[in-house]
């Protein structure tokens, strides 16, 4: 038995589908790969994968991993590649197999790239608008909590690093969050208190880009 | 494929991965290679839709043949409907993203009555023009199919054709027709014209109907050399007949989501509400071994850990023990899980439960339908109370806890001690718990009781029989709920609102037409979800065009009589459904199809049941 840790980019038009759908989805390609993946033994056996880090609904991952268990010590990595991407949609493409580095529970940070911004406002008002707000002390923001009530929080000190950038009709920021079981904060909060400060709405594209451990070393 | 357009709107929209498409084995054709483009239209959500077969099967059969390139159509939920009206983005197809209005052929399939309301809504937000009159040159060619076509009288004037019976050849042979027809330079009317020769093919702009003072039809004439009566078209070789070796796997959780295996059409029963069981025949079945290898290959190509076998009655396959042997010799290796849904009370045997048990304990449900042996007769179920509580003797064995029944209210000659016994029958199922010695040990039992309101249908012995009033089911249903005295019986019901609406369209005229068009222009949509439906809006609706609703609900119809529908032939002649309501009068069964041939007319298919031995005489 052998833990590896499937890699793949979560794009287009399964950008769409949630956490839940996924795990399905992937199911659902294992079993058809027939793949040798260890199955649970409860009274429907199924095929074990756990997911370090979900990717919200709407968000692409590029560099998004799954951890499964290989009955079959000496399977080859490429093999669960290319077996796994023909019994997958194609917004979801697997694209390396590795033996996991770090435990999931390492996971302190991730990093994003935001593209914000629409054909009415100029990319250079918007750049200004984001690093004024993230110049502040804090960025409060009112967020639902899992007992469905509104509590504020500050999400300032999650922000381990930024940088943005001015394009030709968005601006970019390539930000890196605190990520992982624990403090996890969602880009989407820092979008949402952008909207709230300057009371607008653009258009967001956000990628998660690489997870990160504590001392800022990519998680692998 | 998702135009940038529609992206903008996915993020605001709860689960946008039903507007995206992008699924395992969809397929994507170049439009510059095909002739024809069918837009494959179901009128409820991507859920209701993706988990229908017929879709399945057409879309794989359609996409098989070079020139014709099929694609998948739902309605959008109320929030996405909403922003795509706000937005002015037309409905598209979810393959290419193309407007439905670029395609030659868009194409309904009516599962239910309730959704009448959303393929006109369909219409609207793909910009096409809801009347067929209004449509007039040779392009999208709104077309219909499935058992609600059976009567298409309250949608006459909004589709240009439809198919009658099965579509597997003769929805080929329209599209070939057009292409042809096209290729000539002919007119829509022409088309039209010439497809009405077709068996199983439907024009209703080719008919005029004229009706007597009380609102009855007068008579029904064809125009222009269409045929006065249109035949059924059935495929009689189920082992010939094409079955898709791949399902399009959807990306987000439907209603049923597992892969599905055809076992055989029809039904032998002949239970006399049911309209399934009339407008199918003859039964016609696969064979195992064609079953076993379709099922397997569906297994390998979409992925899917568990497989339904699909029929009207499961436990009615001939050769049912053989056929589970044959699929569970492979399946509990590959981990796939074989469902058998539609099990009658008198087929759930010890060797059937013994082998969906090896792969899967779901829950039991049976439909007794009526709580008094009369009850049951007349509705010709066949049924007896002893049976269904030795299966339930069997199934507790077996260890199961919870059974589920289904019953309908509302039954032609019900009285209320018909409707007390509903209750009854749970009470004795519940004992039946108690008395057996192998229950499961220190658990109660859960006995939920659900009981529906009658709809009387077309092509049912029961054609002419009025509904009961809205306040009638409301009496009954609290009559059932006073007779309950256990708390190990749930009783479920809903308002007979929903109910009442489905008995007038489905036994609806042409007079119908002019209140789906209004209701069209007032946006009505997903009458079949509590969410939007609202009886009293159609009420509305029926009282500004002077229809009397109850005309085509609560009226009882004489024999003689011409019915909306009388003109479509399903092979079951009107003589054999007169005969069968007489005998439902007098509390007399009708054996079964496999123990006596009682002549209903569907032999002329020259196939299927009605040719088999005949092995155990009565």
């Amino acid at each position: 038995m052998k833990n590896v840790r499937i890699w793949f980019k979560k794009d287009f038009e399964c950008r769409y589908i949630s956490h839940l759908d996924l795990n399905r989805c992937m199911l659902r390609a294992l079993h058809k790969s027939r793949i040798p993946i260890w199955h649970t033994e409860g009274f429907n056996p199924h095929p074990f994968a756990t997911f370090p880090l979900p990717l919200s609904l709407g968000f692409r991952g590029v560099n998004e991993c799954m951890d499964v268990k290989l009955e079959d010590d000496e399977y080859s990595f490429e093999e669960i590649i290319s077996k796994l991407n023909d019994c997958l949609p194609r917004g979801i493409r697997v694209f390396k197999v590795t033996e996991p580095v770090m435990k999931a529970g390492k996971i302190a940070f991730a990093n994003f790239t935001l593209k914000i911004g629409d054909d009415r406002t100029s990319s250079k008002l918007i750049c200004e608008q984001i690093n004024e707000l993230l110049f502040q002390d804090s960025i409060e923001i009112e967020k639902r909590t899992k007992k469905k009530t509104l509590k504020t929080v500050d999400i300032k000190p999650a922000v381990k690093n930024y940088e943005v950038t001015e394009m030709f009709d968005f601006a970019q920021l390539d930000i890196t969050l605190s990520a992982g079981s624990t403090d996890n904060v969602n880009p989407n909060l820092f979008v949402s208190a952008l909207f709230n400060k300057y009371n607008v709405e653009y258009d967001v594209d956000i990628t998660r880009n690489e997870l990160y451990n504590s001392n800022m070393e990519i998680f692998r | 494929m998702v135009s940038k357009e529609v992206e903008r709107l996915l993020l605001k929209v709860q689960k946008p991965g039903r507007y995206v498409g992008g699924e395992l084995n969809e397929v994507i054709k170049d439009k510059k290679d095909v002739d024809v483009r069918f837009a494959f239209c179901f009128p409820d959500t991507y859920e209701v839709g993706m988990s229908h077969l017929g879709m399945k099967i057409l879309y794989g059969l359609f996409n098989k043949v070079p020139y014709i390139w099929c694609e998948r159509v739902f309605a959008p939920w109320t929030d996405m409907e909403e922003l795509m009206i706000e937005h002015k983005i037309p409905l598209y197809a979810l393959e290419s993203g193309d407007p439905i209005s670029e395609f030659d052929f868009i194409g309904f399939t009516l599962q239910y009555e309730l959704s009448f309301s959303n393929m006109l809504n369909m219409l609207r937000l793909g910009n096409i023009p809801i009347k067929s009159c209004d449509r007039k040159e040779l392009k999208n060619i709104v077309c219909a199919g499935g058992p609600c076509a059976c009567n298409p009288e309250p949608i006459a004037d909004f589709v240009d054709l439809f198919f009658i019976g099965e579509g597997e050849e003769v929805d080929l042979e329209v599209i070939e027709l057009y292409r042809k027809c096209r290729d000539e330079g002919k007119s829509k009317q022409e088309f039209l014209q010439l497809a009405s020769h077709i068996e199983g093919v439907y024009v209703p702009s080719l008919y005029d109907v004229e009706y007597n003072e009380d609102g009855t039809i007068k008579s029904f004439t064809p125009n222009c050399d269409a045929p006065s009566v249109i035949h059924k078209r059935i495929m009689p070789e189920m082992d010939d007949v094409y079955y898709p070796e791949n399902f399009v796997v959807p990306n987000i959780e439907i209603v049923h989501d597992r892969a599905v295996q055809e076992i055989f059409r029809g039904c032998i029963r002949g239970c006399r509400f049911c309209q399934a069981g009339f407008i199918y025949r003859p039964v016609r079945e696969k064979s195992p071994e064609v079953i076993d290898e379709q099922c397997h290959n569906l297994c390998n190509n979409t992925g899917y850990d568990e497989v339904s076998l699909s029929s009207l009655s499961s436990s009615d396959y001939s050769q049912i023990v053989p056929l589970l042997e044959r699929l569970t010799a492979w399946s509990k290796d590959e981990k796939v899980s074989i469902s058998l849904p539609s099990l009658r009370v008198d087929g759930f045997t010890d060797e059937i439960m013994n082998k969906i048990k090896t792969v899967r304990k779901s829950g039991l449900t049976f439909a007794p339908e009526a709580g008094s042996q009369r009850m049951r007769d007349v509705i010709n179920k066949n049924v007896e109370e002893s049976e269904l509580l030795k299966t339930c003797a069997t199934a507790f064995e077996g260890g199961w806890t919870t059974v589920k029944l289904y019953f309908m209210i509302g039954l032609p000659t019900e009285t209320y001690d018909d409707v007390a016994d509903i209750a009854n029958l749970g009470q004795k199922v519940v004992d039946t718990y108690y008395q057996c010695p192998n229950k499961p040990k220190g658990k109660s039992v859960r006995v939920t009781v659900s009981a529906s309101c009658f709809v009387p249908k077309p092509f049912t012995p029961f054609q002419w029989e009025p509904q009961d009033t809205r306040d009638e089911f409301a009496n009954k249903q609290q009559h059932v709920k006073e007779s309950i005295t256990t708390r190990k019986i749930q009783f479920n019901y809903h308002d007979a609102s929903t109910s009442y609406l489905e008995a007038v369209f489905a036994r609806g005229d042409r007079k119908l037409c002019k209140a789906m068009e209004l209701a069209c222009e007032r946006g009505f949509h997903f009458d079949g979800w509590n969410d939007c439906f609202d009886l009293d809006k159609w009420l509305e609706i029926f009282e500004e065009c002077g229809i009397d609703p109850a005309f085509y609900a609560n009226r009882r119809r004489s024999f003689d009589e011409i019915l909306p529908w009388d003109h479509i032939d399903y092979g079951v002649t009107k003589d054999y459904l007169i005969k069968e309501c007489k005998k439902a009068y007098e509390n007399t069964t009708t054996l079964h199809c496999r123990l006596k041939c009682n002549n209903c007319g569907a032999a002329k298919y020259g196939k299927g049941v009605c040719f088999e031995k005949r092995k155990n005489m009565v």
